[in-house]
């Protein structure tokens, strides 16, 4: 636990050094909330129809929103392996007297709290700014599942910055992946209205599975039965994700 | 294990790189070495020799193709945080925390080798004054010169007691005053009983510094031991310094044609290396100093440096692992 604490407080200490990085990190989603999510709120006056509910979109966007912020957080914190990498530090690191596994918590604990912070904030301004129906009688589900996917997306981004060595390469990578991950799922529209292969593309994406048990659980719209599936698929990839990462870690850093 | 006294044992260790592309490429050969207690121990050979392959894989950084490596009695594979509770290490790389303060840097290190924390600001004192970093505590280590980032780096490890300590040549880029302080700070962990095992280019370094010496080439010891069995490898090696009146091309010519182990020279003044037991020689050099005028003569014992040349053949190599080490 103290090796975790230290981590933690690195990464604290870094964070620290600037404050203009840790404020775009905690108003991020919402900014993105008040100007994209207003503006298709305004072109989808009718609301939008998920699951034979009628919502407005801000309120169907949440959930999207604050799966972005996971998975925004997630790059972030993976990212910092190429930084670490560069600044030399990285393979200091692994010599010090901690597992690997110990090593990734630590650093995926402290921004799941930072994910904590921000989802509050979210949440707290949406539901003022945005008369956002929330179901506060669900609030720990959204932030056990924003932990999940924070971490999950982060697990499952280190498997590749560790195996990546180049930072553009990783750039890309995140890229195709943001794009395809974002835009084939239930993040901006309901998959029940995509095209064929798009809906299954989207059934298929973690992403999808993590957006619908947030969408769930803070504004109560999705088939229960689905979304306890989703979120056991996507609790299954949290776990894959880490085993990956350690192993990573492990074995692949320099073989 | 650590009964016997030996704190590091490398049996039969062979390392074996194998890119994507090209031939598999042998770092270590079968080296076999052991690194007693309290001991300060050097381990030398040129670019490509595999010490720093060496040095990842104690520090459990990288796994050996095969062969036995334990520190502490753990082995290197199976018990590789035992081993990491441990040790502290200076890696070749610049390894600090840019966005970190000078001070910021010695306590999150101290933090991770689990340091209490009520102690961490007094160790914090006497590292910064022992590395003359008093004045730039606050400064971020971005902000800082290549040689004060790198001091930072190696000030870190004196913030934690650790019984292993490894250095991949950790005075590089340092000006002469603060290698000599760390030079100090090594010496002093080895006197509270600390195993310090080192790799340096620098070998007047380690001849000062090192209790036993291993000079590896191709990923094989090729010679192991304290200064003097080491030196004894060039039996009666001297090294001669003699400063002409005038040095001239005729004498550099003469000198030239001569046996010799290595020759140098710089304005007046000729160096060169010899062997006692080449009596034909002596008397050669005599003549030649009886020849030209000659102000001032030096014979001394032949240097690790001298040593390190005749037994790697003199010539600049590439060892097998290239960049790699």
């Amino acid at each position: 636990m103290n090796m975790i604490l230290a981590v933690m407080y690195r990464e604290y200490r870094i964070r620290k050094t600037s404050l203009t990085w840790l404020f775009y990190d905690l108003f991020m989603p919402l900014t993105y909330l008040l100007l994209f999510g207003i503006g298709l709120d305004r072109a989808f006056a009718t609301g939008i129809t998920v699951a034979g509910q009628v919502v407005n979109y801000n309120a169907f966007f949440l959930s999207g929103v604050l799966a972005m912020a996971c998975f925004g957080i997630a790059i972030n914190t993976s990212y910092g392996f190429f930084v670490d990498r560069d600044n030399g530090i990285f393979y200091e690191f692994l010599t010090y007297p901690m597992t690997r596994a110990q090593f990734l918590i630590g650093k995926i604990l402290f921004n799941c709290l930072l994910s904590l912070v921000q989802t509050l904030l979210t949440i707290v301004l949406g539901v003022l700014l945005l008369s956002i129906p929330l179901a506060w009688n669900r609030i720990l589900f959204v932030l056990l599942g924003v932990l999940l996917g924070t971490a999950g997306w982060f697990f499952f981004l280190a498997t590749f910055a560790l195996r990546i060595r180049r930072n553009d390469m990783f750039n890309t990578f995140i890229n195709v992946a943001y794009f395809i991950l974002m835009f084939a799922s239930s993040l901006f529209y309901p998959v029940g209205q995509l095209p064929g292969w798009l809906r299954i593309l989207a059934y298929l994406n973690p992403m999808t599975w993590h957006t619908d048990a947030l969408r769930y659980a803070t504004i109560g719209v999705g088939t229960f039965d689905v979304v306890v599936l989703e979120a056991l698929g996507f609790s299954c990839f949290f776990l894959c994700s880490f085993a990956a990462a350690v192993r990573t870690l492990r074995r692949g850093i320099l073989r | 294990m650590e009964s016997t006294g030996r704190i590091i044992e490398i049996e039969e260790l062979v390392k074996v790189f194998r890119p994507r592309s090209g031939m598999p490429v042998t770092a270590l050969d079968g080296l076999s070495l052991s690194v007693r207690q309290g001991e300060i121990f050097g381990l030398l050979g040129r670019n490509g020799a595999g010490k720093t392959t060496l040095l990842r894989i104690l520090t459990t950084l990288s796994a050996p193709t095969s062969g036995a490596v334990r520190v502490l009695g753990h082995d290197v594979q199976r018990e590789g945080l035992q081993i990491r509770r441990n040790m502290c290490v200076v890696l070749q790389e610049n390894a600090v925390e840019l966005y970190l303060s000078v001070i910021d840097n010695l306590t999150t290190y101290a933090r991770f080798h689990a340091i209490p924390r009520a102690d961490i600001p007094v160790r914090a004192e006497r590292v910064l004054r022992q590395f003359g970093l008093e004045e730039h505590r606050n400064q971020k280590v971005i902000d800082l010169s290549g040689g004060l980032k790198r001091r930072v780096q190696v000030a870190k490890v004196f913030m934690v007691d650790k019984p292993v300590v490894f250095l991949d040549e950790a005075t590089t880029g340092m000006d002469p005053i603060n290698k000599r302080a760390t030079l100090e700070a090594i010496r002093e962990q080895a006197r509270a009983g600390r195993t310090i095992f080192l790799t340096t280019h620098i070998l007047e370094e380690a001849e000062e510094l090192c209790d036993t010496i291993a000079i590896i080439d191709r990923g094989r010891c090729i010679a192991l031991g304290d200064l003097p069995t080491i030196k004894s490898l060039i039996p009666n090696a001297f090294d001669i310094t003699i400063t002409f009146v005038s040095l001239t091309d005729e004498i550099l010519g003469e000198f030239q044609t001569l046996p010799l182990l290595k020759i140098s020279h710089k304005g007046n003044t000729l160096e060169a290396c010899i062997r006692s037991t080449d009596l034909g020689l002596f008397e050669t050099l005599s003549q030649l100093t009886r020849r030209y005028p000659v102000r001032h003569f030096e014979v001394r014992s032949a240097t690790l440096e001298d040593v390190f040349i005749e037994l790697l053949g003199g010539k600049p190599g590439t060892g097998p692992a290239g960049d790699l080490t």
